[in-house]
């Protein structure tokens, strides 16, 4: 006589360390293997887009910061551009080299967010307050430049709102080095570490031609050895300005993911150095921009590489001051989107390393 | 001491029997209220902290604090909770973490038990905490608490395994169960101590009761970010405490034990050391031990479940047997040089 | 095993690093100037021109004009001025559209109540709110009229 066994049915969220926030995912286990699941999302959905058509272009700035509250800079400017693109805006040079600024310490600060948490999944406590620390010198340097730790509002169709005060470019040049120096400490408490290794290795495997089927973009795309990164395929901004490399992993597991998470935190410290270098003395911060914001009749779509991935802004103007309609192509929505043929045959444990891996924000996901 | 369990039963001998054991029982809880505080300080140092200073001088209280709310905290049983199982389990996981440290010698004079079998005590009680912890996760009628609950189980299983083989090497060294006898073996320095001739041994026992003790990195049972609280989910309050302080008092009995089998127990590492009283010596091996624990803790993260078990089964097992063999060959040759 | 004991020896070298933890309670978090805080509004200042209601992204801001007291003067004056801290999300975006710097930020951010009704202020207390008043205002303008 055989024994009766049952699959399990184990709701992991809303309310859960892993899940990052208000997400959650259905999952039938048979013992710790997890046979299906099913990932429901929506907790944290505020209608952003619905929202920004009665909003003028200017009011919807604040809105974009709470997408991808990780990493605002981006979001603010991946709206700007959309609008200045319609417009035909130029943008003072010095206005250029502080977004780029604040992008690549953005960047910083969201793969260090990200790989604290992430250890934090996989069980290790410490690197989670070593990657705050840093990162909360990044969030003070935000603070001084724009008055928020999270929610900058900080960018303005045409340029930016504040120009660097007195010395901050200083910090940054100075706070180069010392993040490389920290780096190193953290791939010693890290990166060798054969338990992490062989928590990752090998774990959430994809191909290629999955990563692109699915429309994964970012660490998730380049892991599988596709090199497609916005910033060089397809310039905005001065990006083509700087040197620096696009680290690429052909394995596409979890571990591939968390190298080039790892690396891109270097490549971002080298555009910076670069871009501190080169910043204007002096100059405008922001553009000839009419005080009542009229964009023109038309369509744009732009996309620029977040840290997640590609985020996109689609706006259809009628030529009012508000949008007729505003889409926003949100990397971690999409990259979520391989998750339930990532977690068919891992156990209850890769469920967690598997969802961080991906890097998900839920206020992006759900916007 | 052992005087006094080998006398005759009577009141008088009754009343102090139970006496030493509720001074033995505050002794243990002050160690686990400064463990926990020691344990968030050094975890807070190693990250970046200073961890608990608000309550008392220096965050001394703290501890205190934290248990005052547990025991006044509500009481709540689950509604689908099997009752009675969910009550006895965290009596069932304590009562022997507490039971096992009668065996232990602390010094020449402090041994509670002297038992000719005290290793074997040891091991064969501890086991039953698990069974606590089983009965609690399945009470709660919680699906992650049952997860934490059956990994407990499969790790209790082939953990004990390794356990046991990697202190036969030490046993068959001085020819004894009885703990005293095994620190007796070894008095008269570092030299002699046990580490050094089983040292396989030695770090097989580490990682196996590291692993029995459910601490990182072996705390799957528990593991905070996948199975959010493991076998404790729905217990709160004092019921809570219980399980936290068997797991705090193992810590205790692990350290010590560690330090009984390997680190030559209350001996001095010199002999011209020895004026200071075996006590302290015990008492600073054994922080060592403890320090080691909440070191870890701050490093390393957590392992998967089929690595914990290919990693007892593949690893730990054949190495402990090897150990056992490498002991006997060489005690053979030891004797036939002799 | 080299990659756990080198790690070990990362965490053990953080025992005597220097902490990073604020007194924050106890020692007050100075916030730089440019930090959006709680608003300051000056009704001497106000012309009630309504911008800062209309530029709110999240309509947080309710304000009344009357008729200048005054009948040699022309124009408004404030009359009632409310800020519903439910909804403000201190994006500073009033405080860019103010043309005479009536409404500015402050670097007081301790909101937190017990009650909802407290988060509702009105012209008075939001007019006491006078301590660290942010410095630098304005910064985004077009200078001067705007079109240029």
């Amino acid at each position: 006589m055989a024994i009766r066994t049952e699959e399990l049915l184990l709701n992991v969220g809303p309310q859960h360390p892993s899940t990052h926030g208000v997400f959650r995912v259905v999952v039938h286990i048979d013992g710790e293997v997890i046979t299906s699941s099913d990932p429901v999302m929506g907790y944290l959905h505020r209608g952003t887009e619905k929202l920004a058509e009665n909003l003028t272009y200017t009011q919807i700035i604040p809105y974009t910061d709470r997408m991808d509250y990780v990493s605002a800079m981006t979001n603010n400017y991946v709206l700007c551009h959309a609008v200045e693109t319609l417009m035909g805006l130029e943008i003072p040079e010095r206005a250029e080299y502080l977004r780029v600024i604040v992008m690549e310490l953005q960047r910083i600060a969201s793969h260090l967010l990200w790989w604290g948490t992430y250890l934090l999944d996989i069980g290790a406590m410490s690197p989670f307050l070593f990657a705050f620390r840093d990162r909360e010198m990044i969030l003070d340097f935000f603070n001084e430049l724009c008055g928020a730790r999270l929610t900058y509002n900080y960018m303005r169709i045409g340029g930016v709102k504040w120009d660097a005060p007195e010395g901050w470019i200083e910090k940054i040049r100075n706070y180069v080095p010392y993040l490389r120096q920290q780096l190193i400490e953290y791939d010693a408490l890290v990166n060798g570490n054969e338990i992490f290794l062989a928590r990752l290795k090998g774990v959430g495997k994809y191909s290629a031609e999955d990563a692109i089927n699915y429309g994964l973009s970012g660490a998730c795309l380049r892991s599988t050895g596709v090199k497609w990164d916005l910033r060089k395929d397809r310039p905005y901004s001065i990006y083509n300005r700087f040197e620096f490399d696009v680290p690429v992993e052909t394995e596409g597991d979890c571990y591939a993911r968390y190298l080039i998470r790892f690396a891109e935190i270097s490549e971002s410290l080298k555009i910076l150095e670069q871009a501190v270098e080169q910043f204007p003395a002096e100059g405008e911060t922001m553009g000839k921009v009419p005080r009542v914001l009229r964009v023109p009749e038309g369509e744009v779509y732009v996309g620029i590489e977040s840290p997640r991935g590609e985020i996109g802004c689609h706006i259809i103007s009628k030529g009012k001051d508000k949008p007729y309609r505003l889409k926003f192509r949100r990397p971690s929505f999409v990259n979520l989107q391989i998750l339930p043929k990532l977690l068919e045959g891992e156990t209850m444990t890769n469920l967690v390393t598997i969802l961080g891996s991906i890097d998900i924000v839920v206020g992006e996901v759900d916007a | 001491m052992a005087d006094y369990v080998l006398s005759a039963f009577t009141w008088q001998n009754g009343l102090l029997f139970f006496i030493w054991t509720v001074i033995t029982l505050f002794a243990v809880l002050g160690f686990v209220t400064y463990a926990i505080y020691f344990e968030r300080k050094v975890i807070g140092w190693m990250q970046l902290r200073i961890g608990p200073n608000r309550v008392g001088p220096l965050g001394l209280l703290q501890t205190v604090a934290d248990i005052a709310k547990l025991l006044m905290k509500e009481d709540i049983i689950p509604k689908a909770a099997v009752r009675d199982l969910f009550i006895i389990a965290p009596a069932l996981t304590f009562v022997p973490s507490f039971v096992v440290i009668a065996t232990i010698p602390f010094s020449e004079s402090i041994t509670f038990a002297d038992l000719n079998i005290g290793i074997l005590y040891y091991l064969a009680l501890s086991s039953i905490s698990t069974i606590g912890i089983i009965i609690g996760s399945w009470a709660s009628n919680n699906k992650y608490s049952l997860l934490g609950g059956m990994r407990s189980a499969a790790q209790m299983i082939s953990y004990e395994i390794p356990l046991v083989l990697s202190v036969v090497g030490v046993i068959l060294m001085s020819s004894s169960l009885n703990l005293r006898v095994i620190v007796e073996g070894q008095l008269g320095g570092v030299w002699h101590w046990n580490i050094f001739p089983q040292i396989i041994g030695f770090v097989i026992f580490i990682i196996a009761a590291v692993s029995e003790l459910n601490r990182t990195p072996f705390d799957l049972p528990e593991a905070e970010s996948e199975l959010v609280a493991g076998y404790h989910v729905e217990y709160t309050g004092f019921r809570f405490a219980f399980f936290m302080l068997a797991e705090y008092v193992y810590v205790f009995a692990f350290s010590a034990m560690a330090t009984v089998l390997f680190l030559g127990g209350w001996d001095a590492p010199a002999p011209f050391l020895s004026f200071i009283p075996g006590l302290i010596w015990f008492l600073l091996k054994f922080s060592f031990f403890v320090f080691f624990l909440f070191w870890i803790r701050a490093t390393l993260p957590r392992i998967r479940v089929d690595q914990l078990m290919s990693l007892a089964w593949k690893v730990l097992l054949p190495l402990s047997l090897l150990n056992i063999l490498l002991t006997v060959f060489a005690i053979e040759i030891h004797k036939w040089i002799a | 095993m080299k990659g756990i004991l080198k790690g070990m020896g990362v965490t053990f070298k953080a025992m005597t690093d220097k902490k990073v933890t604020y007194a924050y309670p106890d020692v007050p978090i100075n916030m730089p100037d440019r930090f959006r805080g709680i608003q300051h509004f000056d009704p001497e200042k106000c012309i009630v021109c309504n911008q800062c209601a209309r530029i709110c992204p999240t309509d947080c801001i309710q304000l009344t004009g009357k008729a200048n007291p005054d009948p040699t003067k022309k124009g408004k004056v404030i009359d009632t001025y409310d800020i519903n801290f439910e909804l403000c999300i201190l994006c500073d975006l009033c405080t860019e559209v103010c043309p005479t710097e009536a409404i500015v930020m402050t670097n007081n951010f301790e909101l937190a109540s017990y009650s909802r009704d407290e988060l509702f202020k009105n012209l008075d207390w939001l007019n006491e709110n006078n301590q660290l008043i942010r410095q630098e205002n304005n910064s985004a303008m077009p200078k001067k009229g705007g079109e240029k």
